[in-house]
C-alpha cells in the first residue's frame, strides 16, 4: 500500500518538476536584444519609408489607369486595350523610345592608339557590369550600339565575337543610349558614371569612355527582333 | 519516499535539459496549473499523515484543479476579470494551512518519539 502511494507521489512529483522546469525555461528566456545603433535604425527606416513611397506611387499609378478605362470603356474599350499594350510594348522595349537621357561612347583610348595596339572587342564582362552599373542607377532604357536591352538580353561571346541580343556589336568606337524617366535621374545617372570606378576598368582595356551631358532628347532603338517566348506560362487564375 | 524525490529530480532535469518552451501568453496558466498541483500534492502529504489517504481523491484533485484553476484564468482572461487572482488566493491559502498541518503532526511525532 505505501509503495503504491509513494509511486503515485513520485509521477505527481515528475509532473510537477517538468511544469516547474518549463515554467522556468519560459520565463528566462532571454529576449532578443536589439543591439542596432541610431545610425542603423535610420537606415532601416529610411529603406521602409523608401518602399513606402515606391507602393505609394504604384497605387498611384494604377490608380489612373483605372479611371481611364473607366472613363474610356464607356465609349470605347478597345482604345484603353491598345493604350494598355502599347504601353506594356514600351515598357519590355519593344517600341522607339524618346526621353532625357545621355550618350556613351565607347572608344579606343588615346595611349593605345598612340602605341599603335591593336583593338579587338570589348569583352563582354565589361559591358555586363557596365549594363548593371546603368541598371542599378536609374538608366531605365538602354541600347548598346542599337542592340535594345530588354529583360531577356544576353551579352555573351559568340565565336570571339561580343554580341548583344546574340548581334555582334562593332569594334570600338560604338555608342550606348540610355535614357530615363526624368531629367533629375538622368543627371544623378550621369554624375554617377563620371564617378565611377567602372571607367577604370575600360582603361585597363585599353578603351576610353566619353560620356556626354544630360540631354533632353535621346532616342533609343526598339528592339529588333521578336521576344521569345518559350518559357513563359499563363498563370493560373486563383 | 526517495522514490518521490527522484521523480522530482527527474521531471525537473527532464524539463530543463530538453529546453521546452511554451509561449509566454500561456505561461499564466502553467504558473497556475504548478501552483494547483503544489496544493494538491501538500493535500495528498497531509492526508497521508492522517491516515485518510485516498488514491482517486489524490489523482483526481491533481487533474482536476489544475484543469480548474486554468479554465478560471482562460474565462478571466476572456470576461476583463483578473479570476486567476481567486484560484491564487483559494490555492495559497489552502496551501498555507496544508503545510501548517503537517507542521503540526510531524511536530506531534517527534514530541513523541522523544518522550
Amino acid at each position: 500500500m505505501k509503495r503504491k502511494i509513494f509511486s503515485r507521489f513520485s509521477i505527481i512529483l515528475f509532473v510537477i518538476g517538468l511544469m516547474t522546469a518549463i515554467q522556468y525555461n519560459t520565463i528566462n528566456e532571454p529576449d532578443d536584444r536589439d543591439t542596432r545603433d541610431v545610425w542603423e535604425i535610420r537606415q532601416e527606416l529610411s529603406r521602409e519609408k523608401q518602399l513606402h513611397s515606391e507602393l505609394l506611387s504604384e497605387v498611384g499609378l494604377l490608380d489612373a489607369t483605372l479611371s481611364k478605362y473607366e472613363e474610356i470603356s464607356s465609349e470605347s474599350p478597345e482604345q484603353a486595350l491598345k493604350d494598355t499594350v502599347e504601353e506594356l510594348r514600351g515598357l519590355a522595349g519593344l517600341t522607339e523610345m524618346t526621353a532625357t537621357g545621355i550618350e556613351m561612347t565607347i572608344e579606343p583610348s588615346a595611349e593605345a592608339v598612340a602605341f599603335g595596339e591593336e583593338i579587338d572587342y570589348i569583352a563582354p564582362d565589361l559591358l555586363i557590369r557596365l549594363v548593371n552599373e546603368i541598371n542599378r542607377n536609374n538608366g531605365l532604357y538602354v541600347s548598346v550600339d542599337g542592340n535594345r536591352i530588354v529583360n531577356t538580353t544576353a551579352i555573351r561571346d559568340i565565336n570571339g565575337l561580343t554580341t548583344v541580343n546574340a548581334i555582334p556589336i562593332q569594334t570600338p568606337p560604338f555608342k550606348i543610349k540610355i535614357a530615363s524617366n526624368s531629367m533629375e535621374d538622368t543627371e544623378k545617372l550621369y554624375n554617377h558614371l563620371l564617378s565611377s570606378r567602372i571607367l577604370d576598368d575600360f582603361y585597363i582595356d585599353n578603351l576610353s569612355v566619353e560620356i556626354s551631358a544630360p540631354q533632353e532628347h535621346v532616342t533609343i532603338e526598339p528592339y529588333a527582333k521578336e521576344l521569345n517566348y518559350r518559357h513563359l506560362q499563363i498563370a493560373e487564375e486563383e | 519516499m526517495w522514490l518521490s524525490i527522484l521523480g522530482l529530480i527527474l521531471g525537473i532535469s527532464l524539463g530543463l535539459l530538453t529546453d521546452i518552451q511554451i509561449p509566454p501568453e500561456y505561461a499564466n496558466y502553467l504558473s497556475i496549473a504548478v501552483l494547483a498541483s503544489l496544493d494538491t500534492l501538500f493535500g495528498g502529504i497531509r492526508a497521508h499523515l492522517q491516515q485518510v489517504y485516498d488514491d482517486k481523491v489524490f489523482v483526481s484533485g491533481f487533474f482536476f484543479n489544475i484543469i480548474l484553476a486554468a479554465g478560471l484564468a482562460f474565462l478571466g482572461v476572456h470576461l476583463g476579470v483578473d479570476l486567476y487572482l481567486a484560484a491564487i488566493f483559494a490555492f495559497g491559502v489552502r496551501l498555507f494551512q496544508n503545510i501548517a498541518v503537517i507542521r503540526r503532526i510531524i511536530l506531534a511525532k517527534w514530541a513523541e518519539k522523544s518522550k
